[in-house]
């Protein structure tokens, strides 16, 4: 057989949530933390995928379609909170002085 | 070691390997280019468990939308001084107290992989016939009749999301 194991797939999935998380935690940026959600969303989209091989109605890929959309919606609309929030505070760091968040 | 698990092993270690440069680096653009180079790696992983139809859509949305709209964001909020002006980039960001991410990230990794290790041997009963061929035509006619509610409720959602994106960009006086 020439597939690739189930379990290879879950560790890099497992690599790539637990490097996201830890963006989003040592990242102070916005647009960082944002970089490293979407990491984060990345990875449990390909558990679905990778879960989705051995199913023939192939309900992990539709729900990582799903996934994609929504993904997309929060990227749009948190950079369009960001920009406000730079228009307004002149800087985007979390937890600057000038921007408690 | 066969051709398959050298070309998954090559696109996994790009993948991580430009993770861990974004989590490295302090310098935004940087990062959107190791963000970049994720991307590519995922879509191949994509390839590699059989679902071309997302590895095209997560390159289409990916790398040619939502990367588009991370330079865009770094381009509007970058201070810009306006009495030096540089040839070379300087984004460069801060960082918050690097022990507590690193442990916390590096603990959740090692846990995951513990329950992986534990619950290996239930995966094997789960699993049924693996679907080889193209996804396209199944793909698109699942979400056309059986979730055809929520792919329209999709759509619906995407349009509210980005009106109301611009709607949140504008200057308000």
């Amino acid at each position: 057989m020439n597939d690739i194991p189930l379990s290879y797939f879950l560790i890099v999935s497992a690599l790539l949530f637990s490097i996201g998380l830890g963006i989003m935690l040592l990242k102070r940026n916005m647009i960082f933390v944002l970089m490293g959600i979407e990491l984060m969303l990345n990875a449990a989209n390909l558990n679905l995928i990778a879960f989705s091989r051995q199913d023939d109605q192939m309900q992990g890929m539709v729900f990582s379609v799903f996934v994609l959309v929504i993904g997309v919606c929060e990227m749009t609309v948190a950079l369009a909170i960001i920009l406000q929030v730079y228009r307004h505070f002149k800087n985007i760091d979390l937890g600057a002085e000038k921007s408690r968040f | 070691m066969n051709p398959m698990i050298a070309s998954f092993l090559v696109l996994a270690g790009l993948t991580c390997a430009s993770g861990l440069a974004m989590a490295w680096t302090k310098n935004l653009l940087h990062a959107a280019l190791a963000m970049f180079l994720c991307m590519l790696g995922l879509a191949g992983l994509y390839v590699m468990a059989y679902a071309d139809v997302m590895a095209v859509a997560h390159l289409l949305i990916y790398v040619g939308g939502v990367l588009i709209l991370i330079l865009f964001g770094i381009m509007l909020t970058h201070n810009t001084r306006a009495d030096q002006y540089e040839t070379h980039n300087d984004l460069w960001t801060k960082q918050s107290g690097r022990f507590w991410a690193f442990s916390i990230s590096l603990s959740i990794f090692l846990g995951l992989l513990w329950i992986l290790n534990r619950s290996m041997a239930s995966f094997g009963i789960v699993s049924g016939e693996m679907q080889r061929s193209s996804k396209l035509t199944h793909l698109g006619l699942a979400l056309l009749t059986e979730y055809s509610f929520a792919f329209e409720l999709a759509g619906v959602f995407l349009l509210i999301a980005l009106v109301g994106a611009t709607y949140i960009a504008k200057h308000h006086e």
